[in-house]
């Protein structure tokens, strides 16, 4: 699924150097559920972003569901971006003038899906993130947590290989932050996956994986929860 | 992304800052305003002037000295035996109208009023369309016999005889008594500026002016075909006569319409020029406050282009939200022209003409300034950074 070998990322070259990513060497199979982690600096960020195509590598090769993403120019990696990956962050990034239901329609407007089936299949996953009673609602109008939970459906409805997670639950309280995370773990058991930031342990921990990072390099990957289902037992899943 | 959608989006960003939208398109609003009042207005008034001169008919010609010439030429003006003498060698002409004006006060019982004394002949009636609603028109043997009568319009008689029927009464123009024979239904043509005509004989206003003469000869042909012919024989009658060339010039009805459509055009010129330079304010305010609205959304762009928007969705959404915004300030602005244009014509009394050409020149106009000063803040937005922008707060 995911397949980074001898990723460098280098901020500035010229002038003042900064190596963010050092000799990434990483590999996140169809349906796993895997956190990174890592205090700040750690390049955590910059995978995310090279992981989310909306950056490229300095050097090393990036495969996204078998495609060579790490030499694509802007507007192919837009297509990427759209198609492949789904997007939730910690400050949920919601337009406010729109209602939860054109927020969740947003990505397939730019993938040409129409009308109708725009609003079936976001009525779908708003369904999945369980909001169907708050689809006219504008995001003002929202909590916290039904703002990231509208954010999530977000993620879903263009049917992406993955979905990568920017700190979800930064922003939440703990009673949230555990309905947040009990949602990607229901979605982990519907054998989507999911990429997750964070530094926080115990958001971590909802995680069948665990990568840890410092100073811009892989220093730890564990089974953190091995009772989880694993991804090469599910059905399509394993090395591409 | 489609347009349908895309003209959605710009218009939730519009409504949003609704009132700053207004205020930033108000220079396009000012201008497109004014382009359409005054071409309304403008094409409204050739239009009038154009019925009043196609009333006079196209089968007059006009003759008069042509006073460009710098020296006011003696012993060379028409005379009343020009008039006899171009008659009876130029076979085409039906009328010939030797007519004599000056501005001068006349008197009526008590009141007086300041007129246009015009002299002519009797078949002046035959070519203008004179209504007369009591009494009769100078005739023949007025004119022919220097009888002292008068043609006024009911207007003015009512002004100088308020209390009785002008008919028959007398009124005083220089130091003679005329009476008056005729009254006309009173028409204000917009060429008169408020000041009445008043008909009289033209050997009675040589004899009431014998300093003046005659100011111009009046004619008429059978058929239009005719005019240049007999304009042009009747000149050369009077070069003959008066041994002078290029003293007399003639006009008929198509070169006044060539003149009236010049002026009228350089007149289309001037407002089109102010008009432009206040477009172009316009939509520099609109290049503005686009770049203002680009700043403010740096993270709604970067969501996008996360989400999937390529360069050129971006780049759209922001040239229509432009194009939207020039629009709405056209809408208006085209609203006000209207407006204005049919209040202004009420005031001048000459109905306004709103084209369909007028109405879609201005929103293409608009369209097109929201294009090209759209262009660069939707530019800007396009090249953001997508990690940058969404970092932004």
């Amino acid at each position: 699924m995911i397949k980074m070998e001898q990723i460098n990322k280098i901020y500035r070259p010229h002038s003042n150097p900064v190596h963010a990513l050092r000799d990434v060497d990483l590999h996140i199979e169809i349906g796993d559920f895997v956190a990174i982690m890592g205090p700040s600096g750690s390049g955590k960020s910059t995978l995310m972003n090279v992981m989310g195509c909306l950056d490229t590598p300095s050097s090393g090769a990036y495969w996204l569901g078998g495609v060579e993403v790490s030499s694509m120019n802007s507007d192919q990696l837009a297509t990427v971006r759209n198609q492949k990956i789904g997007f939730v962050f910690q400050n949920y990034n919601l337009l406010p003038r729109m209602t939860a239901l054109r927020n969740v329609e947003l990505p397939m407007l730019y993938a040409g899906v129409n009308k109708d089936e725009r609003n079936t299949r976001a009525l779908d996953c708003i369904g999945r993130v369980g909001m169907l009673d708050r689809i006219h609602h504008r995001p003002s109008e929202l909590s916290g947590g039904q703002c990231q939970r509208i954010a999530i459906a977000r993620a879903l409805v263009n049917n992406p290989d993955i979905i990568l997670a920017d700190e979800p639950t930064g922003n939440l309280d703990s009673a949230t932050s555990l309905e947040i995370m009990n949602l990607f773990q229901s979605l982990y058991q519907e054998n989507t996956t999911i990429v997750l930031v964070t530094h926080e342990e115990d958001i971590a921990a909802f995680a069948r994986r665990v990568l840890t990072f410092r100073d811009g390099k892989l220093v730890n990957d564990e089974i953190l929860n091995p009772h989880l289902i694993e991804p090469s037992a599910v059905e399509g899943g394993g090395d591409i | 992304m489609n347009l349908g959608e895309s003209i959605r989006v710009a218009w939730d960003s519009i409504r949003a800052n609704m009132l700053r939208s207004i205020l930033t398109t108000l220079g396009i609003m000012i201008g497109i305003a004014a382009v359409i009042a005054v071409v309304a207005v403008g094409q409204g008034g050739q239009q009038s002037i154009m019925k009043e001169m196609e009333q006079f008919g196209s089968n007059l010609f006009y003759i008069t000295v042509d006073w460009r010439r710098d020296e006011l030429p003696t012993g060379k003006e028409f005379t009343m035996q020009d008039i006899e003498i171009i008659k009876a060698n130029v076979p085409e002409l039906e009328y010939l109208l030797p007519c004599a004006q000056t501005y001068s006060t006349i008197k009526g019982r008590n009141k007086s009023k300041t007129a246009q004394i015009l002299g002519t002949e009797a078949d002046y009636a035959r070519l203008h369309p004179l209504k007369i609603t009591a009494g009769r028109f100078l005739n023949n043997s007025d004119c022919q016999g220097k009888r002292r009568v008068v043609v006024i319009d009911e207007e003015l008689a009512q002004e100088l005889f308020p209390r009785d029927n002008a008919l028959g009464k007398r009124i005083v123009i220089g130091n003679q008594a005329l009476v008056v024979c005729g009254l006309l239904k009173a028409e204000n043509s917009m060429f008169s500026m408020g000041t009445k005509v008043i008909y009289i004989p033209t050997r009675v206003w040589l004899d009431i002016y014998p300093n003046g003469g005659i100011s111009y000869i009046e004619g008429g042909t059978r058929s239009p075909e005719d005019v240049k012919t007999a304009m042009q024989s009747s000149i050369k009658v009077l070069e003959k006569r008066h041994h002078s060339e290029d003293l007399y010039q003639g006009m008929d009805m198509e070169q006044e319409i060539q003149a009236v459509n010049k002026v009228t055009g350089v007149m289309t010129l001037v407002i089109g020029i102010i008009a432009g330079f206040s477009l172009l304010v316009g939509g520099i305010g609109v290049m503005n406050i686009m770049l203002v609205s680009v700043t403010e959304r740096t993270r709604e762009i970067g969501l996008r282009m996360a989400l999937g928007a390529r360069r050129r969705d971006i780049l759209i959404q922001f040239l229509i939200e432009a194009i939207v915004l020039c629009l709405l300030g056209g809408i208006i602005g085209m609203t006000l022209g209207i407006g204005g244009a049919f209040l202004i014509s009420a005031l001048a009394k000459w109905p306004p003409l709103v084209s369909w050409t007028t109405v879609l020149l201005a929103f293409t106009f608009s369209a097109t300034i929201g294009i090209v000063f759209g262009i660069l803040p939707a530019n800007q937005a396009a090249n953001l950074d997508p990690i940058e922008a969404l970092r932004r707060d």
